[in-house]
Order: C-alpha cells, then sequence, then structure tokens
C-alpha cells in the first residue's frame, strides 16, 4: 500500500453493502476489498474511482472511538459532517443523467461555476452529498475575484490573518 | 484540460474554519493552498494541501452540512491520513496541539501503525504508517475476518 494518496475519506452508511451496490451501478466506483466477519457484517471496505480510493463503512462506536459516534446522515436527520468532492475529466451531464437514472436526488442541475468548473451535486440514497466537477475553463485568479466578488488567497498571511 | 486534482477530494465543516485550518497547521502540518472570503471576511472555501492531497475546509454552508460540535459529536465521514515516517512523533505533535487521543499508536494485523485523534471540533482523524509487509492469508490468520480483493 506504499502508493497510497496522504489522504483518504471513508465514508459511513447503516447499510454499507447496498451502498457499495449503489455506488457502483449510480457513479461508476469498483468494489475493490471487503473485510467481513463472520456473520457477513462489513468491517471495512474500499472502493475506487479513477484509481483514487475511498473507504465504506457502516455505523460504528465503541471505546475506540471514546464519546465520538460514526453515523450515516439517514440517522442524523440528513445531516453530514464531511462530503466529498468528485473530479471528473469528461461527460459530466452523461454522468448525472446516470446518477439520476440510479436514483441519487440531484440537488444542483449541472451548471457552469465563475472558477472555470461545471459541476453537479447529488445525494445518494443514506443522504450523503457527492460534489462532481470537471474543469471546462481555466480562470485566473483574478478572473475569479472581479468575477465572484470575493477575496482569493494563498495563505492566512496574505488574507491578513497572520 | 487541465487535470491536477486528484478523482476524489473531501470537504470538512466547521462551526469556526478559520481556527479549524490554524490548527490543521499545527497539528497535523497541512499548509493553506487556497482561501476564498467574501467582502466580509466570511470564508467561502479554502483547501489545505498534505503532501501530494488536498482537503478542503469549510463551513456549515446549509443545513445538511454540520460539524461534529454541532452534532454531539457524531462524523459521517472520516479522514484516514497515510505518512511515511515516524507516526509516534506525529501523534505527539497532535497531542501537544491539542488533539484528543482516542487510541494511541499500535500496529496493527494490517502491518500499519495507526493512532486515532478527535480535534477540537470532534472530527476525527486516523493517522497511519505502513511498518511491514502483511499478506491476504496472513491478516485472516490472525484477525478471523473473510477479505477479498487484498492487495
Amino acid at each position: 500500500m506504499a502508493d497510497r494518496p496522504a489522504l483518504v475519506a471513508c465514508v459511513f452508511y447503516k447499510d454499507p453493502i447496498a451502498a457499495m451496490k449503489w455506488l457502483e451501478r449510480a457513479f461508476g466506483f469498483e468494489t475493490t476489498t471487503l473485510l467481513t466477519d463472520a456473520q457477513g457484517k462489513v468491517g471495512h471496505a474500499e472502493m475506487e474511482f479513477r484509481g483514487a480510493p475511498v473507504g465504506i463503512g457502516g455505523n460504528w462506536s465503541g471505546p475506540q472511538l471514546g464519546g465520538a459516534r460514526m453515523e450515516s446522515p439517514a440517522s442524523l436527520d440528513g445531516a453530514g459532517t464531511q462530503f466529498m468532492r468528485v473530479q471528473l475529466t469528461d461527460g459530466l451531464d452523461a454522468h448525472c443523467e446516470r446518477a439520476r437514472a440510479a436514483g441519487a436526488r440531484i440537488t444542483a442541475e449541472p451548471e457552469d461555476q465563475f472558477y472555470g468548473a461545471r459541476t453537479y451535486r447529488a445525494m445518494d440514497p443514506e443522504g450523503h452529498i457527492w460534489n462532481f466537477s470537471q474543469e471546462v475553463r481555466v480562470v485566473s485568479g483574478e478572473e475569479m475575484e472581479r468575477a465572484s466578488g470575493l477575496k482569493i488567497a494563498t495563505s492566512l498571511e496574505e488574507a491578513g490573518h497572520g | 484540460m487541465a487535470d491536477w486534482r486528484a478523482p476524489l477530494m473531501s470537504a470538512v465543516c466547521y462551526q469556526d474554519p478559520k481556527a479549524a485550518i490554524a490548527w490543521l497547521e499545527q497539528a497535523f502540518g497541512f499548509e493553506i493552498s487556497m482561501l476564498i472570503e467574501d467582502a466580509d471576511g466570511t470564508l467561502a472555501h479554502s483547501e489545505m494541501r498534505f503532501g501530494d492531497a488536498v482537503v478542503m475546509v469549510g463551513n456549515e454552508w446549509t443545513a445538511d452540512h454540520k460539524s461534529p460540535k454541532s452534532i454531539g459529536g457524531k462524523n459521517t465521514q472520516t479522514v484516514h491520513i497515510q505518512i511515511t515516517t515516524d507516526l509516534d512523533a506525529h501523534c505527539e505533535r497532535a497531542r501537544a496541539a491539542g488533539a484528543e487521543i482516542l487510541v494511541e499508536p499500535a500496529t496493527q494485523f494490517y502491518g500499519d501503525r495507526t493512532y486515532r485523534c478527535r480535534d477540537p471540533e470532534g472530527h476525527i482523524w486516523t493517522v497511519a504508517q505502513t511498518v511491514q509487509a502483511v499478506t491476504r492469508e496472513e491478516a485472516e490468520a490472525v484477525s478471523g475476518l473473510k477479505i477479498t480483493g487484498w492487495v
């Protein structure tokens, strides 16, 4: 596992096996590793998209988490604490249609953004939010600031928080 | 078109994302690579770099985006940090910055040395360093788990 990325997300579901089947069908993720106990319960699983790994787990808690809990948004009235951004190289609109056909709730339809990307946002059956993005145009920092009215910096110091 | 971005990238929600950015620099050595604010200084978007990877740090920008601090310490997604050297020193740096160490450094059956901690707003971070090569058969024998697709 020497060439794993330095940061890898793990996403928690009430029913991780159903979620993995759905992520394969809706988004084109591939299952690469599955650890199950004698009862068939998922201990840990990994999927890949364009060669990048993402962990899939079930709701869990216990002494190894102290007071923390890993829970699906489906167990939390739809709230999520982290989200995934998925970078596509092409075919964003077709990807959105595939996801919609699989039952994704499209919460933002495909649209070009001021920063040069075309994006859409989908909610999976347990309420995790996935942001899809494809670069369609190269935009300079100055152009982005003009178009958005936002201030863009590359450090806290530059933004005046040093 | 340029395709320098990783196919998958996490966005992490905080009540106070600027404090979180400063803490992530101090505790884990993440470096800010992009910071976008509106005219009032409210953070709109930010990205931090660690090795060749990027994580986005943001606020609770809709009703569905919550810091663990806002929902009783629950996490719906976590980030795993893979490092190549000195996991124990990484843990001490995080502890000194105020991380709550939930699980102290220990070597796992699958060959990684890991520790797990919680940041000031309750996000869980698992940190791992591969310290020995383990085959699927060895890992299954030690753990009692059935493993499919081990590489």
